[in-house]
């Protein structure tokens, strides 16, 4: 815990990820499903900085791709003829960045307010009230989207706008993932890390205790949603080079991250990625032996691993190698 | 200069009046104790003191500041540390990180990064004698060591004021005696002033505070030293009723 060894835990973190990104390049065929896992790990991480760390469930959560998704998307499709090389992308990614972060301070403001279940009801309405605005006021081209490809090519040339959408995309997930891990463990090990785990497990003695609750989850919040920003904005917006308002703001990517989460371990660092390789592989295998079924299969399997580990994998390892020498590598 | 003074406090929830227009003063390194039977308002009166709940009328000012209207963090940041009623250590933290909780963010906590507030959590440990559990999740202590975790979190944040609700409730006789000799050690260590609330266990009032602050129906009954407070009619009229207070002047 103490000096230079508490932020080891970064070490199996960083392994597992060049692990992953080996197994993609060396196996041929495989590196769509490399690339999927690595986007369930940086979702679960990037979810698990607000909702594991502060206990807060956030179910407009997939607003933030969204929104990140149309900042590379607005930021490319505009900028594509002012000559800007490799750049283009920086900038979209600082655009995803900022849209994210705006929103994510929008919907603090009124949503950080309230507690616990309140806060996860005012929150589900955010993801569709956001595409419905984009919609009907027909922002950003509102329900048709913005088709990109042309302007990616133009702003990189063919060539190099071929392997930005089908390699260099997935590499920014695993950029992503690591910025998140690296963030998580940084959290972890700071006085932010103790403000967090204090409110989770009692907001009203935590603030006696002399923590402004607010204040750090703010910084939880608008971590969370601008990590989420850069992930909508390689994950979908680079791999596929268009968005459409029904595919980004879709509930159901917030329950993929909550199960996630919940399946590796609230709050820890290795968590949500045992979660999001685990997620990730079942539903791969399910999609192939039984499709069709794959998630009905998966919400009984779910239910019950959540039931008997409340603690998620990783919760239960700490246990394992509490007192051992493994101890300072699990977090 | 007092160290806490409040003045024409009063708190009310609909219609009920929880504390009414009470108004005291502590100095710093006084011991005192608010007592009342149940429904008194004395935690209420705590509440405000601290800044759970705003009050509706009055004043309170803490270390030379008006606080009347300030969040609990920030009385905590001006020296205010406070124990519950039922012990509300962090569960899932262990007893170390716990009360290192109590020395970042308290008083002290603008200039201790982690490390130095492990240091000193490590301190309190030994205070309290809890050195074996020092790596356990708080959560599955005992109630007395849950309620030293506390005390020592509370320490921890280096308060100039100790508020500790019903700190000896649900103890034996034993464990209230020693538990006595704790807080007034801490006190004279320290050199704090402690607020206790207590409701009915006189016997740990009579060997803890200097003075006493009698609450009734929300209201502030005496403010004495302890043994005048004690033997005082109106005190024993509160907790035993008048027919015993009669049955006492007959005999």
């Amino acid at each position: 815990m103490r000096g230079t060894g508490k932020y080891l835990p970064i070490v199996p973190v960083l392994a597992a990820y060049a692990l992953l990104l080996l197994y993609g390049v060396a196996t041929p065929g495989k590196w769509q499903l490399v690339a999927q896992l690595a986007f369930y790990c940086a979702l679960g991480q990037a979810f698990n900085l607000f909702m594991g760390m502060t206990g807060y469930v956030d179910f407009g959560y997939v607003a933030f791709l969204g929104v990140g998704t149309y900042g590379m998307a607005v930021t490319i499709s505009s900028l594509s003829d002012g000559g800007l090389g490799l750049g283009i992308i920086l900038i979209g990614f600082l655009v995803a960045a900022v849209f994210s972060t705006l929103l994510a301070m929008a919907v603090g403001a009124v949503a950080l307010r309230l507690r616990g279940a309140y806060f996860a009801i005012a929150t589900i309405g955010v993801n569709e009230g956001f595409r419905y605005l984009i919609e009907g006021a027909r922002i950003w081209n509102g329900a048709d989207g913005i088709i990109f490809s042309r302007h990616l090519k133009t702003a990189l040339g063919r060539k190099m706008a071929m392997s930005v959408s089908t390699f260099w995309a997935d590499i920014f997930v695993f950029g992503v993932a690591v910025l998140a891990a690296v963030l998580t463990l940084y959290y972890l090990r700071n006085k932010v890390g103790y403000a967090l785990l204090a409110l989770r497990e009692d907001e009203d003695a935590a603030k006696v205790m002399g923590i402004d609750v607010t204040r750090f989850k703010i910084i939880a919040f608008i971590t969370s949603a601008a990590l989420a920003g850069l992930l909508g904005a390689s994950g979908w917006a680079l791999k596929l080079t268009y968005v459409y308002p029904p595919d980004v703001f879709e509930i159901h990517y917030t329950v993929e991250a909550i199960i996630i989460v919940l399946l590796g371990g609230a709050g820890t660092l290795m968590g949500p990625i045992a979660g999001g390789l685990i997620y990730g592989v079942s539903k791969y295998f399910l999609a192939i032996t039984l499709p069709g079924f794959q998630l009905l299969i998966f919400a009984p399997i779910i239910i019950a691993i959540i039931v008997i580990f409340p603690e998620g994998l990783v919760g239960i390892l700490k246990g394992k190698v509490h007192g051992t020498r493994l101890e300072k590598y699990v977090i | 200069m007092p160290l806490l003074k409040c003045e024409h406090v009063s708190k009310r929830f609909g219609g009920m009046v929880a504390v009414d227009d009470v108004s005291f003063e502590i100095m710093t390194g006084e011991l005192m104790a608010i007592v009342g039977p149940n429904g008194a308002g004395k935690t209420t009166m705590f509440n405000l003191i601290n800044g759970v709940f705003l009050p509706d009328e009055g004043h309170i000012w803490f270390a030379g500041v008006d606080v009347t209207r300030f969040p609990s963090y920030k009385r905590a940041h001006l020296g205010m540390g406070r124990t519950f009623q039922i012990p509300r250590p962090f569960a899932s933290a262990t007893v170390q990180e716990n009360i290192a909780i109590g020395a970042m963010f308290g008083a002290a906590g603008g200039e201790l990064n982690v490390e130095e507030a492990m240091e000193v959590a490590d301190q309190y440990i030994d205070l309290i004698g809890l050195k074996a559990h020092r790596n356990k999740p708080a959560g599955g202590l005992t109630p007395i060591e849950k309620k030293l975790v506390e005390i020592a979190r509370a320490l921890a944040m280096k308060p100039r004021l100790l508020l500790m609700d019903e700190a000896m409730a649900g103890m034996n006789p034993k464990d209230i005696d020693q538990m006595v000799t704790f807080i007034r050690h801490i006190r004279d260590v320290e050199g704090i002033a402690v607020v206790a609330l207590v409701e009915h266990i006189m016997r740990a009032v009579a060997g803890l505070a200097e003075r006493v602050l009698v609450m009734h129906q929300g209201a502030k009954l005496v403010d004495e030293p302890t043994r005048e407070a004690l033997n005082d009619p109106r005190v024993i009229e509160v907790y035993l009723g008048r027919q015993a207070e009669e049955f006492n002047a007959k005999s």
